[in-house]
């Protein structure tokens, strides 16, 4: 397989790839300013849930996890350039997989373990 | 600090006839073999040719010879099993406790890490570019890395043979038992330091061959046109991906405990031993059907093949291979039903265990309806493949047994869940690996392999299965527990006997497959392979001559428009036979000791962090470094073959695929 | 998208008059896409394996082996200046996607170098971090809890300083070999793995630091 770039077939491309047509150079800093500022915003948003008491107090895990998805989706979408567009197909699909995965460990894991800890009596 | 960390001259069991012996034997037999190598002259050709090539195919045979030689070794660990159970009745038997405990923690860390996977592993290798009509993998070095770096764990494992000892946790060693404290030895140090190497390499596979499969494949092979093998391999690949990482992060927590006094799994400062069992075998249950769907996609082939039809319902196959892909990952807890996560739980996951059984039994519908109506061929692989479907429905049935906690509850870690696991791993993954092994030996060395010792072969083994594991589901019901190293109970006992006769059928077997070898070796001429196409099978592999040349088709075919069973194949065979073919030059990857390097540092390292030699530890990761460093900046990653070679190959396999045009035509009319 | 005409030799496949074809219905793609797939395919990998160790971590928060507790030790301050150096750090990564993309040596090195830099910045943060708690006897040794947390968020760390060496790598091979098509693959595969390990620094941040502060 050669180094040829231009020669892709019509509807594929890489995460982080914005394709062999280059945007502008405004476009493009733009899409990382507006990444910048929605992360930076969510993650201010983040902290000043966790430490403020305006939040009714069992809700605030709820509200951290929100945040901190939609800024996992900031990233995605303007750093890594992931869209729902059909080129990105199979890289959406691997995102989707993945999030399975790490969904059934992670929250798998903690329903059983609470079972598991709450039955053979582990209070560490 | 001592200058070799805890390795002492004790490391050798001089006080242990058993291991010394074998262990002396084989160090014999492996200096005898690179004796012979070097004073042969075989060394330039063996390195050029096979240790430092990057190419598909002989990284698949590579990959097979390791798997059939561990294959080798962990059922010598079962013939010692065996037989001591069959004899240590109201007596101690001929192999003392610590040892047996190595024994049954060696067979099955040597069977499914260094025996199994390699096998399926190597298959795909073999035949999934093949079949999709392209060169190679998408990462064709990392692919030598992978298989050098299950080979530097499968070193180590059997290195403890010798020096140190094994780990004495059965296959997966659970805390506390696996930690410092109760096992300060090297054995789960070598346990867990060989898999984490070996994991990276199967880690690096997944990888690549999911990138493959979806992002290289030949001029119109959608995802409709693609054989049902690659299908499987790239469910099995993606569970690959899902897993190993699990299998990482547990075992490198494991070794934090020991290593670092960390508290994981502890007994005491917080730890909980029960998050252990939780994560392995979230990485264990995707593992298995790691293990069985390659099998089954051997299974399509050879099944298609051989009933001259078309595979029966190909979409529902897809499409229970990619449900079997995502259940496998939500029934890990069935595993540890006992363990106590109560009633909820247990039920739910015993619940999507059942389900599990219901894609498998579509696939296992389909392949009877593709031998219904078809003209059977009786060939080795065709034997396999039935025998498969009756001992593969049994297993699965006291699966479905087991899925149900209260059932589970009676006979969980019994003989009955030994005989079971066994019936599916055997009676799927290994015989589909001696059915794929049969079909594609043609292709990879251009003759096959013989027909009458392959059905010795086959028989032997398919009796000899029966007969070991059928007295060990009776025991368990009868109460027996699994890993016993001696018992009192007399009704046990004729039952372990009959089982041990079991594995005398079994080695007979293993002989009739080493002879099968050498027998076909000499007798090449006979069962030359002239067509490209023993079998008159139809996917595209059957369209280049026995064996490919290195990179596999002069000109990639164009499978637009074509239907999978009968046009694929015919029509590559067309477009290479073509009156004007214009040929270009043809990039390769270039050979490289990258991999072979790669491993040897791994085996460094991790040979040094077992024994606690740092400094040697050290050197080894400097090793590896630059090794990385340099593969990173060299360049020349390819080599470009000429046209006018192209050419003259292309030319040299006319008219074998003429041979086998005229067959596939002929056989096309009468179908 | 219609290609260039493709002289026969340098197509990849080697197929003469089929490049128009190639493109309208499939064939093996280009090495820019394997390379940049496999790679995502890897950092997958690398997320499933960062969620057992969250996993680990959430379960084992409450062996706390009567030592030292995530309130007592997480100092927010701390945590919020690392973030912001690791964001920045992921912009200015994106900022030297653009220079790459437009072949410009001098502000590739520029960003790269303010990438690297930052993330040192965080390091330092954290091992200063790490070394204070162990030296008021919170070691990873002393309790379930703290082995969880270090090895968490060290695997993070390490992985930050991996690719710290890496971007290193990266900048003396723009030098050395310029901005041919292997270089700005591995360049993207760096950007990727930097997003990645800010992704997985907002799941540290959130479920360790501030859902420690809060429990």
């Amino acid at each position: 397989m050669s180094d040829r770039d231009d020669i892709v077939p019509p509807g594929d491309t890489a995460p982080g790839d914005t394709g062999p047509e280059h945007p502008s150079f405004v476009e493009d800093l733009q899409t990382y300013s507006i990444g910048l500022l929605l992360a930076g915003g969510l993650t201010a948003l983040s902290f000043w849930a966790a430490t403020s008491h305006y939040i009714y107090l069992p809700a605030i895990p709820v509200a951290l996890a929100a945040l901190a998805i939609a800024q996992m989706g900031v990233h995605l979408v303007f750093f890594l350039h992931l869209t729902s567009a059909p080129d990105n197909t199979n890289n959406a699909l691997a995102l989707a997989f993945g999030l399975l995965i790490v969904s059934l460990i992670f929250f798998g894991s903690l329903w059983i373990m609470w079972h598991l800890n709450y039955n053979m009596h582990m209070h560490m | 600090m001592r200058f070799l960390g805890r390795l002492t001259w004790q490391a050798i069991p001089f006080d242990q006839p058993i291991p010394l012996l074998s262990g002396a034997f084989v160090v014999l037999v492996l200096i005898g073999i690179v004796v012979w190598v070097i004073v042969r002259g075989y060394l330039p050709y063996l390195w050029r040719e096979w240790i430092t090539s990057v190419d598909h195919k002989r990284i698949g045979v590579m990959y097979c010879v390791l798997g059939l030689v561990m294959l080798l070794r962990g059922f010598i660990d079962a013939i010692m099993m065996r037989s001591q159970q069959a004899i240590a009745y109201h007596a101690p038997g001929y192999l003392p406790p610590e040892h047996y405990d190595q024994i049954f923690s060696a067979h099955g860390t040597v069977m499914i890490f260094f025996g199994a996977m390699p096998l399926i592993i190597g298959l795909m290798n073999f035949a999934v570019p093949l079949q999709l009509g392209v060169r190679d993998v998408a990462f064709p070095t990392f692919n030598s890395v992978s298989l050098w770096l299950t080979a530097s764990g499968a070193l180590l494992v059997n290195a403890s043979l010798v020096i140190g000892e094994f780990a004495r946790t059965g296959w997966l060693p659970f805390p506390p038992l696996s930690e410092f404290k109760y096992l300060p030895s090297v054995g789960v140090d070598y346990y867990c330091w060989a898999l984490e190497i070996s994991g990276v390499g199967t880690l690096l596979t997944g990888i690549n061959f999911v990138t493959t499969i979806l992002k290289i494949r030949t001029y119109g092979m959608s995802y409709g046109r693609m054989p049902m093998f690659c299908w499987t391999a790239l469910a099995s690949n993606l569970l690959i991906i899902a897993a190993f990482p699990v299998l990482t992060a547990t075992l490198a927590m494991v070794l934090l405990d020991r290593y670092l006094g960390f508290h994981f799994f502890s007994n005491d400062a917080g730890g909980n031993p029960m998050m252990f069992n939780n994560l392995i075998w979230a990485w264990g249950h995707p593992e298995v059907y790691i293990l069985v769907l390659p099998a089954f996609g051997v299974f399509s082939e050879v099944v298609s093949t051989f009933s001259g039809k078309p595979l029966f319902g190909y979409r529902s196959m897809v499409i229970a291979t990619m449900a079997i892909c995502i259940i496998s990952f939500t029934v890990w807890l069935h595993h540890f039903f006992t363990m106590g996560a109560g009633g909820d739980v247990n039920g739910v996951f015993g619940i999507a265990t059942m389900i599990i059984a219901v894609p498998t039994g579509a696939k296992i519908f389909n392949w009877l309806f593709t031998m219904y109506g078809g003209r059977i061929r009786f060939t080795t692989p065709m034997l396999w493949s039935v025998a498969f479907m009756l001992t593969f429905v049994i297993g699965g049935m006291t699966g479905v047994l087991l899925a149900l906690p209260p059932a589970d509850f009676v006979v969980h870690n019994s003989l009955f869940l030994v005989a079971h696991f066994h019936n599916v791993i055997v009676g799927g993954t290994i015989f589909g690996v001696f059915a794929g092994i049969t079909y594609w030996f043609p292709k990879a060395f251009g003759f096959r392999l013989d027909e009458n010792w392959g059905k010795a072969a086959f028989w032997t083994a398919f009796l000899g299965f029966w007969l070991t594991f059928l007295p060990l589901y009776i025991a368990g019901l009868l109460g027996m527990t699994r890993r016993l190293q001696h018992y009192d109970v007399a009704a046990w006992h004729p039952w372990m006997i009959v089982s041990a006769f079991g594995v005398v059928v079994l080695i007979i077997s293993a002989g009739c497959q080493v002879w099968q070898i050498v027998v076909s070796i000499r007798e090449r001429d006979r069962l030359r392979d002239r067509t490209g196409d023993p079998w008159g099978a139809h996917t595209l592999e059957w369209a280049t001559p026995s064996p490919p040349p290195s990179f596999n088709y002069p000109i990639l075919p164009d499978v637009e428009g074509e239907d999978p069973y009968w046009g694929m194949k015919r029509k590559a065979l067309q477009e290479a036979l073509a009156e004007n073919v214009h040929y270009a030059p043809v990039e390769v990857p270039r050979n490289s000791p990258t991999g072979f390097v790669t491993g040897f540092f791994a085996t460094t390292i991790g040979f040094a962090m077992i024994w606690q030699i740092w400094w040697l530890a050290a050197l080894g990761l400097l090793g590896a470094y630059a090794v990385f460093v340099r593969f990173a900046w060299w360049e020349i990653s390819e080599v470009e073959i000429e046209e006018d070679e192209v050419a003259r190959i292309a030319q040299s396999e006319r008219p074998a695929l003429e041979e086998s045009l005229q067959a596939a035509l002929a056989a096309e009319q009468t179908a | 998208m219609s290609a260039p005409a493709i002289p026969a030799a340098r197509y990849p496949s080697g197929q003469a008059a089929a490049s128009e074809q190639a493109t309208a219905h499939g064939g093996p793609a280009a090495r820019r896409i394997v390379v940049g797939y496999g790679f995502w395919l890897f950092i997958l990998s690398d997320i499933v394996m960062f969620s057992v160790f969250f996993a680990t971590y959430v379960v084992l928060l409450v062996g706390t082996a009567n030592g030292p507790t995530p309130a007592a030790l997480f100092d927010l301050r701390n945590t919020a200046l690392e973030t912001a150096l690791l964001l920045l750090s992921s912009f200015c990564c994106g900022l030297a996607s653009m220079a790459v993309e437009r072949r410009n040596q001098l502000w590739t090195q520029i960003t790269l170098a303010v990438t690297g830099l930052l993330g040192m910045g965080f390091i330092l943060l954290e091992a200063r971090e790490f070394a204070h708690m162990a030296a008021e006897g919170a070691t990873p040794q002393r309790s379930a809890f703290l082995s969880a947390f270090f090895t968490l968020v060290g695997c993070h760390g390490l992985h930050v300083s991996l690719g710290l060496v890496w971007l290193a790598t990266t900048m003396a091979q723009f030098l050395a070999k310029g901005f041919r098509q292997s270089m700005r693959n591995r360049f993207y595969c760096f950007s990727l793995f930097w997003h990645a390990l800010d992704i997985i620094w907002i799941g540290i941040f959130t479920i360790v630091y501030l859902g420690g502060t809060m429990a």
